[in-house]
């Protein structure tokens, strides 16, 4: 099964080691990898913000870079959501929206990809750690996946899950909202960092890589021995 | 505008919100036990999004044919001999209802919680035609004898008060020398509120839900406070914001069935009334006269433009008691008697971008309001939507901000600049890198890293590796 | 009486402008909806099912339940009222009272016990606001009662007023076992009916959930606040 990668900019710029997870994770499982290099970023950051106008292009960008994609799969399950938001954007627009929607229907997040589409519910990982999941806002309210995960961790050996108190409840990142509304975020950050600490796993496990940069941040900041981790990761050991 | 509460700006709002510890665990607490309550009494149903959806459809074609189902419903409150009065304006509703308190000669008013008299500031204005007003809902009681403090919840007004503080207002200004136990505390306002009832001139109420096909209306409590106020005294007005309306009993029913179950969790709550015209001629409780205030202040000009689906709202609050920002600010940092979700909606709308331009970012649009929204509000995108109206037709962005959103597009529409960019930004932020992360970054990340620390650019992208690994390096 | 509208054209000119249109004076029907779940709810069920619907949900509303016959309906009602401490009593002027053979426990029995009872007059004015205020118990009669949220609905008159259930300390309502819906539905649907049927529909009409109650002091649940701190529903197995 061929796979186009969709790895967010956070991922190409920051986190290496999560595209790197992926592609392992997904080969092994015996897909065909293919990076498209025009791939930059879905848009959201300046979308997100009201300029929807200015993103545009840049949504017109990703759309024909992975329109011939068997699959489209991404580690990241809000950004995998904004290319399902795209058809709603160009609502209207004769050429783009069904080139949209196209695209919508093969785009999945990572962990909705092995369970849905691959059948897999164990990938045959191991873990040996006390684990917390955080459950993204964007991917589970807006993408629609909740399960999957869980589903994925339940069948990793070794590892020990435990549920995060006030799991549905947003880490505070919201993308400029972190920086614009900084005093509030810090204060959202902080009361996730308490749950994480409360459920005494060493691990954070999430699927979006910029939760976990918000939440791990903070905890790097404070010195707490939590460990940040994406699934990608975790399912990706032995 | 007077739905605006308090004159701080914005971010001394937010600080005064964040520092106050006891509100932050009133509302805390009050998020968790609402949620859960809501969250049973939903999910008892076991077909809740069929009950949301039928909400949305009744709201929406109500909203289609308003001016059909007002004048509907105006025709049928005139025919049992109600008095029915179109206010466009606050102003003009006020001045209409200072009249009645004149003709009435009216030196005491009752009233039953509502948000639209608050909107409209009616409280000033009847104090303005001589009448001492008061508020009959325990928790808008308790704000009222503290100096009018305002509301900071649209349910439970009083949240951000805990018990001793309100036993010691009472104390101060009631004479009240109980204790801090609740049931004290009530039922020295029962005491107080029932010589008030027995002698008030004029009751004033708001309305859940008016009935078109019978010239009826609704209201939902669990005090009883609102019986009383239509009761008792000799002439009652009730003020209605415009949208607030169904066909027939049917749909009311169906409404309240939702508010009552996403506002307190309640399969009904105590008290529903429904009222039509004034008692009849030998009965000798209820107002002989009564007046239904119709008041639009705003409402038309969000009519058929594209943030109508904020006037589904029935007020229930369960968008206000799942948000993760007002968990952390409170009521009060809104600086409208609108809080939450639906106040940062409603607020810009009602009350202009001048005041309440910040509303629409204190959201991370994480979508838990429009989860919750019993008749589906798309509360996170109507918050995009003012973002997008505020950068794209009103031109308020901050400059630094348009030109680094005007950068960002352009580098992420053009993947040569983007990957020429970003294959520089190791280096450019080196010198704030400590090793794997970033403590203290320039710009706007300072804004970030004063909480977190951001992780340093990896030294090969990941799009390198990639390629390397495609080239035969199969391990990086 | 004669009512009156004022500035009704601008106004809803208004909205049509808004809206895109012209005024819609006419021509608009409730629609066939797509939905309707509230029809499902308790779908099919006996009238001793939704008696123990009452039941289960009487508990949670703070609210005592009293399942009984006619027989034994004067004794019922003459303990609860007892247990409630007793006098001043207020009821309605119903007849339906003295047909369930409730007048010498009323007009008789309470007058032994010195428990004093005054019937709504409607003659005697805001007398009877007065006597509600001093009453410790208000009895009423429920005309549709809702198992779902253990409710019961009243439709007051000049003989049935509404202070009845909302001024005295306690209130009691009796239920006969035929008045049990299903839900709110129901009785949405009956009024609507009788509206149709050219019956006027009361100046009030009450949907009473158990007593008062308020969680606006640190959502503390109080029972009493405004209207009534206890409450009894009395069903009639044989009506």
């Amino acid at each position: 099964m061929k796979v186009t990668l969709f790895a967010t900019c956070i991922v190409d710029l920051f986190q290496g080691n999560v595209g790197k997870a992926t592609v392992e994770l997904l080969e092994r499982l015996g897909c065909e990898i293919e990076f498209p290099e025009s791939q930059v970023c879905c848009g959201q950051p300046s979308y997100n913000s009201g300029y929807v106008n200015e993103t545009k292009d840049a949504m017109k960008k990703m759309i024909d870079t992975f329109i011939d994609a068997e699959y489209v799969v991404s580690p990241s399950g809000s950004c995998a959501y904004m290319f399902h938001e795209y058809q709603h954007i160009f609502k209207g627009d004769p050429v783009w929206e069904p080139k949209a929607k196209k695209l919508a229907e093969k785009t999945y997040e990572l962990t909705q990809f092995i369970v849905d589409v691959l059948k897999v519910e164990d990938v045959g990982a191991r873990f040996d750690a006390t684990v917390t999941y955080h459950t993204s806002c964007h991917m589970t309210r807006l993408l629609g996946v909740k399960e999957a995960p869980m589903t994925l961790l339940k069948n990793v050996k070794g590892l020990k899950f435990t549920e995060l108190p006030g799991k549905e409840q947003c880490c505070g990142f919201g993308g400029t909202f972190a920086v614009k509304m900084a005093q509030i975020s810090e204060q959202m950050v902080d009361e996730k960092v308490l749950h994480v600490e409360e459920t005494g796993a060493e691990y954070l496990i999430g699927a979006d890589a910029a939760c976990l940069m918000n939440i791990g941040g903070r905890i790097e900041r404070q010195g707490k021995p939590i460990k940040v981790m994406h699934i990608a990761e975790v399912l990706n050991s032995r | 505008m007077s739905m605006k509460i308090g004159e701080d700006k914005f971010k001394e709002r937010v600080g005064k919100g964040i520092d106050n510890t006891f509100m932050r665990g009133a509302v805390a607490g009050a998020q968790e036990r609402m949620g859960t309550r809501r969250e049973n009494a939903t999910e008892e149903l076991g077909n809740w999004e069929e009950w949301r959806s039928h909400g949305e459809e009744i709201r929406k074609h109500v909203l289609e044919n308003l001016d059909f189902y007002l004048e509907q419903l105006s025709e049928n409150v005139a025919a049992r001999g109600g008095h029915v009065f179109f206010a466009q304006t606050a102003a003009e509703a006020n001045e209409y209802i200072q009249g009645v308190a004149k003709s009435k000669n009216a030196k005491k008013v009752v009233k039953a919680k509502s948000m639209v008299t608050e909107e409209i500031s009616l409280n000033s204005a009847l104090q303005q035609a001589g009448c001492e007003v008061i508020e009959t809902d325990l928790g808008e009681y308790i704000l009222q004898v503290d100096d009018h403090d305002p509301p900071s919840h649209i349910v439970v007004p009083a949240l951000h008060k805990n018990k001793e503080q309100i036993r010691d207002v009472f104390a101060e200004k009631l004479g009240y020398q109980k204790t801090s136990k609740p049931e004290e505390l009530a039922l020295h306002a029962r005491q107080k509120l029932r010589e008030e009832f027995m002698s008030a001139d004029i009751g004033i109420t708001g309305c859940n839900f008016a009935v078109a096909e019978t010239g009826s209306f609704s209201l939902v409590t669990n005090e009883g406070n609102a019986d009383l106020v239509t009761s008792l005294p000799k002439t009652q007005i009730t003020v209605m914001g415009m949208e607030r309306l169904v066909p027939t009993f049917e749909e009311m029913e169906v409404l309240v069935s939702l508010l009552t179950r996403s506002s307190v969790g309640q399969k009904l709550t105590s008290y529903i009334t429904v009222l039509t015209g004034p008692r009849e001629e030998l009965e000798t409780d209820g107002p002989e006269e009564f007046h239904l205030v119709i008041v639009d202040n705003g409402r038309s000009s969000i009519l058929g433009g594209e943030f109508q689906s904020v006037l589904n709202c029935i007020r229930c609050a369960a968008c206000i008691n799942v948000c993760p920002v007002y968990r952390q600010v409170g009521g009060h940092s809104y600086g409208s008697i609108y809080s939450g979700p639906i106040g940062a909606v409603l607020s810009p709308l009602l009350g202009g971008y001048d005041e309440f331009k910040e509303l629409p970012y204190a959201t991370t649009l994480c979508g838990a309001c429009t989860e919750v929204c019993p008749v589906k509000i798309p509360l996170h995108e109507l918050l995009h939507k003012h973002r997008q109206v505020i950068v794209e037709k009103e031109g308020r962005a901050p400059f630094a901000e348009k030109m680094a959103m005007k950068a960002f597009g352009m580098g992420a529409s053009s993947p040569a600049l983007y990957k020429l960019g970003t294959k520089f930004v190791p280096s450019v932020m080196s010198p704030f890198t400590d090793g794997d992360k970033i403590s203290k970054g320039p710009g706007p990340l300072k804004l970030w890293t004063d909480s977190r620390d951001f992780p340093a650019p990896n030294k090969e992208r990941f799009r390198d590796w990639f390629k390397n690994r495609d080239k035969g390096g199969k391990e990086s | 009486m004669t009512g009156s509208i004022q500035n009704r054209d601008a106004f809803l000119t208004q909205i049509a402008k808004s809206l895109g249109r012209e005024r819609r004076s006419k021509g608009v029907a409730v629609p066939a909806w797509k939905h309707r779940p509230q029809d499902e709810v308790l779908k099919g069920a006996t009238q001793d099912e939704l008696v123990e619907v009452l039941k289960t949900q009487c508990m949670k509303i703070h609210t005592s339940l009293v399942v009984t016959n006619l027989q034994d309906l004067p004794a019922k009602l003459g303990e609860t009222v007892s247990n409630y401490g007793g006098g001043p009593v207020i009821s309605w002027k119903d007849e339906r009272f003295s047909q369930w053979g409730l007048d010498p426990l009323m007009k008789k029995g309470w007058k032994e016990k010195d428990i004093e009872l005054y019937e709504w007059d409607e003659s005697k004015g805001s007398e009877n606001i007065r006597q509600a205020e001093k009453s410790n118990v208000g009895i009423t009669i429920s005309e549709i009662t809702l198992a779902e949220s253990g409710t019961v609905v009243l439709y007051t008159d000049k003989d049935k007023g509404r202070t009845v259930s909302f001024l005295p300390a306690t209130y009691i309502c009796l239920v006969p076992k035929s008045s049990i819906v299903p839900r709110m539905t129901q009785a949405a649907q009956k009024m609507r009916e009788m509206h149709h049927q050219g019956k006027q529909v009361s100046s009030c009409v009450n949907f009473i959930t158990g007593p008062s109650n308020s969680a606006d002091i640190e959502l503390n649940l109080v029972v009493g606040v405004h209207g009534p701190i206890k409450a009894t529903y009395i069903v009639i197995e044989d009506l």
